[in-house]
Formats: C-alpha cells, structure tokens, sequence
C-alpha cells in the first residue's frame, strides 16, 4: 500500500469535487452561495476617484445581510467594490491586498492601481469565472487617477465611469446622464450617491444604505452608510415572550464552577523557567 | 461569435406563459370580523413593474379575495369571479354567500385543471352565521377554512409568525389559563402591519405599499375601534349589512 | 462530439462581437477597430480601445472573448518584451504573430480569440496576419474579422486595391467599418484606427456622429426626423 501523501498543495482545496459532482448528478443540488446582487459604481473626478456601493447581501429572494461591506481595502490609496458571489470578492481582494502590500515591501514604493488590476485579472482568468468575483477597482498612484472594472472571466476596462452588479443598468442610466469631465468632488460625491440610489430603488437585489469612499492624491476617506434612505420602521407591538413560554420535559441544574484550594508543601519553590 | 451554431447537445425553444411576479398575500379571521392583506409591489425578476398594483379586490359587502403568483391571471381570475357573482345577483337579487363563493372558485380553479391559473387565492369575509371566515386555495381547487393564512413570495416568512401569534404554536400558557380562541381587531391589524413590515425587510420581494381590508360582521363591536384608524376608507355598498374598510400604508421601497 | 465548439462563451462572459480590420498599404498598415464590447444586450463598454499594443510597430486587433484575447494580448506583449532584450532588436511581425498563432492553436478548446496582427518591421516592411479560431496564420494583403466581417466581404473584394497611399488606405478601413457598424447590432459606437509605418504609430478616431454616411433608405423609410423638433400631435397617455 502506497504511504499516505502528506504533500497539500496551497490554493483551493479540490478533494471533495468527485464527491461533489456525484451528488449534483444524483439531484442534490449545491448549497448556494450568498451573492451580492448588487449595485457598485465608481467615478472620476478632478483630483481623484469616488466609489460607490449599496449594502444589501442577498441568498435567492432573501436578504441575507441588510448592512455588509462591499468596499473593500486594497492598500491606503487603492479600493476595489465586489459584486456576485459574497465570498470570492472578499477573498479575491484580501488575496491581492496582502500581496500589494509584499509588493510595496518588497519594491519600497507606493503600489500602482494597474498592479492591482493585472493581479486580479490573471487570478480570475486562471479560474476561468469559477472565481465569481465582479468588480470595480479605483485608486490613485504616481501616475494619477485610475478606475477600472474587472468581470468574473478576467477582461478587464478602463473608463471615467463605471458601474456593475445587477443595478448596474440603473446606476449607469445616471452616469450617462449626469457625468461631466473635470467635476469638483462634492458634485462626484452626489452623482455617485444617486447612481447608488438609482440601483437601490430600482433593482431588487440591491438595497438598505449608500457606501462612498472618496480617493485623492494623499487622503483616502471612507464615508460608511454617508446615506441610510431606508432605516426600519417601529414594530406596532412587542414580542417578548412570558417567562416559561417554552414547554420542558425535564429540569437538570448542574455546577460547573470548580470548587478548588491549593495548600503549599515544603518551600514552595516557584516553577523552573529557565 | 454570435451567428455560429453550437454544434453540441441540441435544445427545444419552448415558449413559458407564466411569470412569477412576486408579492404577499394574507387573511386572518376573528369572532365576528376579517382581515386580508396584500402588499402593492409587482415585479418579474430583479425589476419592479410597478409600486402600486393591487392584489386584493372587495368582492361583496362580506367577501374580499386575495390573488397571488401570476398578476395577469390573477386579474383576469378576479374578473371572472366578478362576473359570476353578478350573474349570480341577478339571478337571485342577493349576493352570494362566502361559502358558496369558496365553492364556485375551487369549481373556476379546476375546470382549468390542465391549464391552470397560476395563482393562490385567500378569500376572506363574513359567513352567513355571522362569524369571520377566511378560505385558501391551491392553483388548482383544493381549499379549506382556516383561521388564518399567508401566501406567495415570503409565506414562509410570514406563516410561523401567525401560526405563533394566532395559534400559538410552541407557546405554553401561563398555569391556569388558557390562550384564546379568537384575537380581537386590535390585535390582529397589528400582528399584520408587523408581518409585512418584517417581510419587507428580508423578501426582495415585498414592499412598496401595504393595503388592509377589514370585513366587520352586522353589528360587530370592533367598529368603534376602526374608524379612529388612521387613514381608514369605507368600501361598503349596502345598508344596515355587514361593512368594509380599508387601510392604506407605506412600505419600504427598497 | 464530432465537431469543436467554437461558440463556447462561457453565459455573462464579455464579448468583443466586433468589426476589426488591418490593411497594408506601400508605407505601413492602417488597423481598425469599432468600439463595443456587450454582456449579452448590455453594452458593457462604447469607447473600447481593441487596438492593442504588443510591441513598438506591432499592434493585433482582438475579437471574441475580451477575457481571453486581453490574456494572450498580455503573454505575447511580454514574450515581445523578452524577445528584444535576449536579440537586442525589435521582433518581426511574422515573430508576433507566431507567438500569437502558438497560444491560439494550442489552447483552441479553452479560447475563443480572433485576432489579426499588423504591423511594420525591418525585413518585410509592413504586414497584415490573421489568425482565426481554430489558431491558424495566414499573411494577407488586408483581413477583417468579427461578426460584423460578414457583412463586408463583399464590399471589400470589390472596392480594395493594389498600390494604394496612407490616405486611401485610411479611407477605405473608416468605409468598411461604418458598413459593418451600421449592419452589425453587436458592432458600433466609434471608429479607432492605427497607421503604423517605419517611424512612428498615429491613432486616429472617428466619433459615432461623424461616422461615414451610405444608403440610408430615406427614399423607402421618408426623411429622418430632425432632431429637436416636437412632433406636435402626441399626447401623454391618460393614466388613471
């Protein structure tokens, strides 16, 4: 019999697809990840780049998460905006943060938006859009200003204005409408809020508040729920329940606090760290 | 490229005539009144066709019906329902009976058996004893008269909540007492107006408009209590009968 | 399966469905290039730059998937790289455009590119090589390429010539590819095309309202609108 192979190769772990795909033909479905139907934007203005996102996460037709982070950080002056599968934006983008920051180590300079964009490009070709990851990079570096989206199967663009997710229709109907060249950044700022607003509204799989983050030469500011368009409403009665609503077969009361004294013997030398 | 023709496994283009356009329906009956609800959002997909398109249509003075699923049958399922209850008036000069209008529409349900209406129905209202009455049906006919019922998009969502609150299932009275058999009005409009605003917040779904029907029986005790309802409207068409109102609110619209 | 399926675009993948062309002319090569790239319906990008640097006179137009071409776009642009500095000369285009046809043919099950290479170098001067799906190489006097090529095989047979200067050249891509745009739904927006000769590479662009104009069917349809004008006898619908 052969010895057990105790080499792991890094990357995805792919032991459990044979099973996997047996189970799906036998008509066991795969669980379903919990997707972003989303809505993120970015934007280019004057001195630097304004991103945009919703913060509705959705499983299906439920909302999964009323108030997630789809902003995520790529280094001080570099953010990417994640839509379609939950996890593999997360992933992907903390993969390419930690290796921006060995690249900025290891260079000794301020890390490029275009690094970070061949980055995820080449690691979501490789994966051939089994790395479901839909997104908008922006940034700014030596070279200036730079937005960018990058789809799932690794293509990649570069415009003044973007948008993706599916409220990605909706928000570019505000873009094409309302962008201008050269705009100052508290009229960025509003654009990018109704583009958001737009998907909000009009898509359902977007949704709750609007995220911004706003990038410049030496300042990167994260404006975190800048605009909560649908906060709960009161309930019109109280739910608590009566002590002893729940029905019990059995009642057991147990003592976990050990009860312990320690008594010195002899000298009671201290213990040998040395 | 488009224009090339796949040379794989060969496919059937069919054409599909139903959508699902989402939204949620319910009906709770008390001692001598009802109360259905539908929101006001219909959509197909990830888009919203419109904000206001109701799903819940007064009948008679002491039947109001509840269509949900497919909005086009649906329309055209309550239209038909309509229709028959004109003929019926006519015919008989009163209107008809809300459980021989259970039976007509599980009769309209399953002619089409094969072709159905893609549509749950809950009809709720005031049998002829006077006591509140809600009826649910299958897309094809199958019903029964329960105390309460949700369907469509979050059902799931909002059912448990009534099963908890109006049977109240997994719940043990306090020692002594007993749970009671029907809620007041008072009690009731609230538990509804929760379970589409918690609706709202987790179905996609569900939103943008909440439209309440109350079914109060001839000489109820809760009517006191309805008219100083915040923007109640009174539907009732005849005299010295059973009466309808409906309330109006706002849901999230995101 | 008897047959390769080159139709495999992957659902939501983007698609270059374009017009591109290179024609060589006496001094160099005009390449061509329409700017849409769609996601299904969706126009995803209508300023798309599918004219692309892989070395100093040597540019490809790329058609397919924008995943894949931008990909073997990448490989061949360091290959080029590496090559000049192991030769201590810049590659021929015949060199591209072997790399390209290598990755190409090579990977024809897993890639859906078109691509055709032009460019300028030392020992031929200028020249035009397509390589379409399945990964072959074929040096031509002019090829166009994508869906919207279909369109304009005709045209081009019966109206490109031999001897041709810069300006004629330019013309004849800017023609073809408005003919193309205008037949084609998956082509359109601008045109971006490239001169390339000995010493240096000049982009030229065509915005979409200042495309050339050709039959119109004014004569069939009635005259176009014009813009600005309010049709007086339409009415907002009543609504309830």
């Amino acid at each position: 019999m052969a010895a057990p192979n105790v080499y792991r190769p890094t990357g995805f772990d792919f032991t459990n697809e044979l099973r996997n795909n047996f189970l799906t033909q036998k008509g066991l479905p795969l669980p379903k990840a919990t997707s972003t139907g989303t809505t993120i934007v970015g934007c280019l203005f004057k001195d630097g780049i304004v991103l945009g996102a919703d913060t509705r996460a959705t499983e299906g037709p439920i909302v999964a998460d009323k108030n997630c982070e789809k902003i995520h950080y790529i280094t001080e002056s570099i953010r990417c905006c994640g839509a379609g599968t939950a996890a593999d934006t997360e992933f992907t983008t903390a993969l390419i943060s930690s290796n921006m920051e060995l690249h900025a180590l290891q260079t000794g300079r301020k890390p490029r938006v275009v690094t970070a964009m061949t980055m995820l490009k080449q690691m979501l070709f490789r994966y051939q859009g089994h790395v479901g990851a839909a997104l908008v990079l922006g940034g700014v570096d030596a070279t200036g200003p730079h937005l960018f989206t990058i789809h799932p199967h690794g293509s990649t663009d570069k415009l003044p204005y973007v948008t993706m997710g599916s409220g990605s229709l909706a928000a570019m109907a505000v873009f094409e409408s309302g962008w201008k060249p050269n705009m100052e950044r508290e009229e960025a700022l509003r654009l990018v809020k109704a583009a958001i607003a737009a998907g909000i509204f009009n898509d359902l799989g977007s949704g709750s508040n609007i995220d911004a983050c706003i990038i410049t030469e030496n300042n990167t500011e994260m404006l975190r729920n800048v605009e909560m368009p649908n906060q709960r409403v009161q309930k019109e009665r109280d739910y608590k329940f009566r002590r002893g609503t729940t029905a019990w077969k059995k009642e057991d009361v147990r003592k976990f606090v050990v009860d312990e004294q320690t008594t010195l013997i002899g000298g009671g030398d201290e213990m040998d760290t040395s | 490229m488009p224009g090339m023709v796949s040379t794989s496994q060969p496919t059937q283009q069919s054409f599909n005539p139903y959508t699902e356009n989402g939204g949620t329906i319910l009906a709770i009956a008390g001692a001598d009144f009802s109360v259905i609800a539908g929101d006001t959002r219909q959509s197909e997909g990830y888009s919203i066709q419109t904000r206001y398109a109701p799903k819940v249509f007064r009948l008679t003075d002491k039947a109001v019906l509840a269509v949900n699923g497919f909005a086009a049958d649906g329309n055209m399922f309550v239209k038909k329902v309509r229709q028959r209850l004109e003929w019926y008036r006519h015919a008989h000069a009163k209107d008809m009976p809300i459980r021989a209008i259970a039976r007509l529409i599980q009769t309209m349900l399953y002619a089409r058996r094969f072709f159905p209406y893609y549509v749950y129905n809950i009809l709720g209202g005031i049998e002829e004893d006077g006591t509140g009455a809600v009826y649910s049906f299958d897309p094809v006919g199958s019903y029964e008269r329960e105390a309460c019922r949700a369907a469509g998009a979050a059902q799931s969502l909002v059912q448990p909540f009534l099963d908890n609150q109006i049977y109240f299932k997994n719940q043990t009275p306090a020692p002594g007492t007993s749970f009671p058999k029907h809620l007041p009005l008072s009690t009731v409009l609230p538990l509804v107006i929760d379970s589409f605003t918690s609706a709202t917040e987790r179905h996609i779904e569900v939103g943008d408009g909440l439209e309440i029907y109350v079914v109060l029986a001839k000489g109820s005790t809760s009517l006191q209590g309805i008219t100083s309802i915040r923007g109640v409207q009174e539907l009732t068409a005849t005299s010295e009968g059973e009466r309808v109102f409906v309330i109006r609110r706002d849901l999230k619209k995101d | 399966m008897d047959h390769i399926d080159f139709n495999r675009l992957k659902t939501g993948e983007v698609n270059l469905g374009t017009s591109i062309m290179a024609v060589q002319f006496d001094g160099g090569v005009v390449i061509g290039a329409d700017s849409r790239t769609t996601t299904g319906s969706y126009i995803a990008n209508r300023v798309t730059d599918k004219l692309t640097h892989v070395h100093d006179r040597i540019y490809c137009c790329r058609s397919g998937s924008a995943a894949d071409t931008q990909a073997v776009a990448d490989i061949v642009h360091y290959s080029l790289q590496m090559y000049s500095q192991a030769a201590g000369k810049p590659p021929s285009v015949h060199t591209a455009a072997a790399i390209f046809q290598k990755l190409c043919y090579e990977n024809k099950d897993a890639l859906s590119a078109g691509i055709i290479v032009a460019g300028w170098d030392d020992s031929v001067g200028p020249s035009v090589y397509n390589i379409p799906l399945g990964g072959g190489l074929f040096r031509q006097p002019w090829a166009i390429g994508g869906s919207g090529s279909t369109y304009v095989y005709g045209y081009c047979d019966a109206t490109y010539k031999e001897g041709w200067g810069r300006d004629e050249t330019v013309n004849f891509v800017k023609n073809t590819l408005s003919l193309a745009m205008s037949r084609d739904g998956s082509s359109g927006g601008v045109i971006r095309m490239c001169v390339i000769t000995k010493d240096n590479v000049e982009r030229l662009f065509v915005p979409g309202n200042e495309l050339p104009k050709f039959w119109e069917g004014h004569e069939v349809l009635g005259a176009a609108p014009k813009l600005g004008k309010v049709v007086p006898d339409v009415v907002p619908m009543a609504v309830e």
